[in-house]
């Protein structure tokens, strides 16, 4: 369901009858949406320079290590 | 080295890649702030990479990773005690959200609402409804049975909905714009 249709029908609801909770319509859907939201923001930062700054170190780490052991 | 092995190691790498900005989502909703997340996303990839021998190539590095975080968030809370936490300022400072998201997002609220869920059920909705597991993976996650998981899942779904449906009823109506265009569709 797109949100404009989410939208339009608590609208409906709202006009309807006050006593209806709008909202309460689809909560299942919503708290889904809304967690998804909240998840995907954080995801869309992307990975911090330290992350990457990191790897490359273990990786350097462990490429000297291995050639210490190959002599 | 042979260049198997080479290949293996950058197939590990790549991976854990991938799985960061994930990794960090579930971090950032175990903690509640992006500071103490990211240092626990650090511990994570240090273990992880110390540990690649016990992960075998080709199954879900995804939930391999989120089971080390998991146990290193848990670890470290036992190891620490609860700190005392300032529940107004947690989400508020560290989570930033745009002004144009704020009115049909409502992030902090949901945020804050997701913060009074008890631990177990905070992470089992998290895996299930916004990391993309199956229940079974999130039971292996959480070392538990399937059936606890469903029933944390849907324990907080309840709990959520009382919490943003009662105090968040308001924001579930028609904007002002809306409003205008609803009472001359309906006002004569």
């Amino acid at each position: 369901m797109s949100d404009d249709e989410t939208r339009n029908k608590d609208k409906m609801t709202t006009a309807q009858s006050n006593n209806f909770r709008p909202g309460a319509m689809q909560p299942n859907a919503s708290i889904s949406r809304k967690l998804r939201e909240f998840y995907d923001a954080v995801q869309e930062e992307g990975i911090p320079d330290r992350f990457l700054e990191l790897l490359e170190r273990l990786d350097e780490a462990e490429k000297n290590a291995k050639a210490v052991k190959a002599k | 080295m042979t260049t198997k092995d080479e290949d293996v190691d950058r197939a590990f790498k790549r991976d854990l890649l991938a799985s960061l900005p994930n990794l960090r989502a579930f971090a950032v909703s175990l903690t509640g702030r992006h500071d103490k997340a990211d240092d626990l996303v650090q511990d994570t990839i240090m273990k992880a990479w110390a540990n690649q021998g016990s992960f075998t190539a080709g199954t879900n590095m995804r939930a391999w990773l989120f089971t080390i975080l998991r146990n290193e968030f848990y670890s470290q809370m036992r190891k620490r005690g609860r700190e005392v936490q300032d529940t107004d300022g947690l989400f508020s400072e560290r989570f930033s959200v745009h002004p144009e998201q704020y009115g049909r997002l409502d992030l902090q609220d949901f945020r804050k609402a997701l913060d009074t869920l008890p631990d177990d059920q905070r992470e089992a909705i998290i895996l299930v409804g916004a990391a993309g597991f199956a229940y079974e993976e999130a039971a292996t996650i959480c070392g538990c049975a399937v059936g606890t998981i469903k029933s944390r899942v849907s324990r907080a779904r309840s709990r959520l909905q009382e919490i943003l449906g009662v105090s968040g009823e308001s924001d579930f109506g028609p904007d002002p714009g809306d409003a205008a265009i609803t009472s001359r569709a309906f006002g004569s």
